[in-house]
């Protein structure tokens, strides 16, 4: 009777305050005008492997139809959007704002805290959209999710994938040297990036800042691509500085996402407290090209369950809201009906309670009204919480109850 | 004893390794002008004047606080590394804490001369991880025996072929008659640091790390 490693199951008051989370989401993503989708959690092999490049596909919990058609659960939600608006939303006018508050999958080896096997993601794509105006929006949207969820110094790096390779040429690395310089630039690794014996490559994966280290990078970049990059970097930080973000957006070149997608602009939002990001995105302009749709998009996701890790180390959850029920009746499936016509919350007792165990009841749940049906007369009782005997009810849901 | 501050809160905490290497990190640190005391006893944690906190850890257990947070960052042998496979940015080599990860074997049975080795072979560690990665590359089928101390009794008595084993200075292995078969990996004391804490505290850390390089050169 136990669950597989990696997954975890919700309780309802667990689920409470996950779902307040998603709601707030949902309500940055309603103000920005991005509207809900939904896809379905199997995609077929092929279609994943397109979008994440062969090497994710490691991720994958994957299958077969019995038909041997090779099935995926999705370890993300940008690839299925990008198939979907590929296919069917082809024709849609541009740019197509997106969002989704979604299940996703993944294959680990040894699952941990933040790295779950199943796990929520709510994000945003806006596809159609090229240039500094697309990534400034899911830059700043993302700020705007996490001060909504109460993450008001939640701090965002960012950095363009383009920037990485400007350097890479700019020190002489190409090919496989290139790529195993990048994997170890995004782990940070400075002892093995020494061994490449280019100072200005350790000096880049150490390197933070603002306007400064984007001018830094200028006497190493020469690549048309990399300096383009630089110029938006430096604009990006004025836009926000404009908003008030100053002291929460900053450059860091050794930002590198996970997926091979991204072409340009990208971003990771997180809390001080917390070793792993709460948010993070960027511009994937070759994906959609990869299903035969040229259009240029950028997007963002927040690990919902990684919010709620933070939250939580912050002591922010605590505003455990019970189940509201305004009225508990018994005897009368009539009355019932009524109340609940009437707007109210009924918890419906049955027929064979005394009035003794019906208040008990009542208080233990914290209802305030009782009703009970006799004979075809109505008796209603109030109920306060007695004295120092606040309604902890010793439920299974309860269990942690502090 | 006072209460061990939370990692977020100010200055660096920092997690030191108790065991071989404690001398050479406590050491180094104290180049850097931290005040770390000679003599820790039974503490597990020290806050310094200069508002530093130190963790005294299993070498193993250092990954793990500095992955989760718990510490900014900490000194840790590259072989734990190897082992824990936890997420965490190595930022330098001290160079202390030199030893070698090998396999090694009875001198008599000449494996280390080419002789061939059984089919049915049995290997002893405490690197279970490394071992398991460096037979899997050579598609060497083996029975990976996972021990916890004195490794190098198995292959006397019959209950390995092979041990996988750090190696210093060699004293251990001549005194029981081993010789290295195969070097798998060097081994030195690293510093590692978490990735969003290197972030978080920039300034700190980097000012560290320089002067932890200005220290050993």
């Amino acid at each position: 009777m136990r669950l597989p490693a990696g997954v975890r199951d919700w309780l309802p008051h667990e689920l409470a305050r996950k779902r307040e989370i998603e709601q707030q989401m949902r309500a940055v993503f309603g103000r920005w005008a991005y509207e809900e989708l939904q896809t379905p959690i199997i995609e077929r092999f092929d279609v994943l492997e397109r979008g994440l490049g062969e090497e994710a596909t490691e991720l994958l919990f994957h299958f077969n139809d019995r038909r041997s058609t090779a099935l995926a659960l999705r370890p993300e939600m940008t690839t299925p959007v990008a198939r979907l608006v590929s296919t069917r939303m082809r024709e849609a006018p541009l740019p197509l704002r997106l969002a989704y508050i979604a299940p996703v999958f993944r294959y680990y080896e040894q699952p941990q805290e933040g790295r779950m096997r199943e796990l929520t993601q709510a994000g945003v794509e806006l596809i159609g959209a090229a240039g500094i105006d697309a990534d400034a929006e899911t830059l700043f949207m993302a700020i705007e999710g996490l001060d909504e969820i109460g993450l008001r110094d939640a701090r965002f790096d960012i950095n363009d994938a383009r920037i990485v390779d400007g350097i890479l040429e700019g020190v002489g690395l190409g090919g496989d040297a290139a790529r195993e310089a990048k994997e170890l630039l995004q782990r940070r690794n400075l002892v093995a990036l020494r061994k490449f014996d280019r100072p200005a490559l350790v000096d880049f994966a150490q390197k933070r800042g603002r306007h400064d280290a984007i001018a830094q990078a200028r006497s190493i970049c020469r690549t048309p691509a990399s300096r383009a990059a630089l110029d938006e970097l430096d604009a990006m930080l004025e836009r926000a500085d404009a908003l008030g973000y100053r002291s929460r957006v900053t450059v860091d070149f050794a930002l590198l996402r996970d997926l091979e997608y991204y072409t340009g602009f990208l971003f990771e939002g997180y809390v001080e407290e917390i070793g792993f990001s709460l948010c993070g995105g960027g511009r994937y302009d070759s994906l959609l090209p990869r299903f035969g749709f040229d259009v240029p998009a950028v997007g963002w996701t927040a690990g919902v369950e990684r919010l709620l890790i933070a939250l939580e180390r912050r002591g922010k959850h605590v505003r455990r809201r019970r189940h509201r029920v305004d009225v508990l009746v018994a005897g009368s499936d009539v009355v019932a009906a009524r109340e609940r016509s009437a707007g109210n919350v009924v918890r419906y007792a049955g027929s064979q309670l005394s009035d003794e165990a019906l208040v008990d009841e009542a208080r233990a749940h914290g209802i305030p009204r009782v009703l009970i049906a006799l004979d075809g007369t109505v008796r209603e009782l109030r109920v306060g919480p007695r004295v120092g005997d606040l309604p902890v009810p010793r439920t299974p849901s309860n269990w942690d109850a502090r | 004893m006072s209460k061990p501050p939370e990692a977020h809160v100010d200055g660096l905490t920092i997690a030191m390794p108790k065991g071989a290497l404690f001398r050479d990190a406590a050491e180094r640190l104290r180049a850097t002008g931290i005040e770390v005391p000679h003599d820790v006893g039974r503490k597990l944690t020290v806050r310094t004047s200069d508002g530093t906190t130190l963790l005294f850890l299993r070498p193993a257990d250092v990954p793990a606080y500095v992955e989760f947070g718990s510490a900014d960052c900490g000194i840790v042998g590259k072989d734990v590394l190897w082992e824990t496979d936890r997420n965490v940015a190595e930022l330098a080599d001290l160079g202390f804490g030199y030893c070698r990860l090998v396999v090694a074997g009875r001198r008599i049975d000449r494996y280390h001369e080419g002789a061939p080795l059984p089919t049915f072979l049995r290997v002893a560690t405490k690197f279970t991880r490394s071992a398991e990665s460096f037979f899997a590359e050579r598609d060497l089928p083996v029975e990976l025996i996972p021990l916890h101390g004195s490794v190098e009794l198995s292959p006397l008595v019959g209950l390995a072929d092979l041990i996988v084993d750090l190696v210093a200075t060699g004293t251990t292995l001549r005194e029981h008659d081993l010789v290295v078969v195969e070097e798998i990996a060097e081994s030195t004391a690293r510093f590692v640091v978490n990735p969003v804490r290197f972030r978080a505290k920039y300034e700190a850390i980097t000012a560290l790390l320089d002067r932890l390089a200005t220290v050993a050169a």
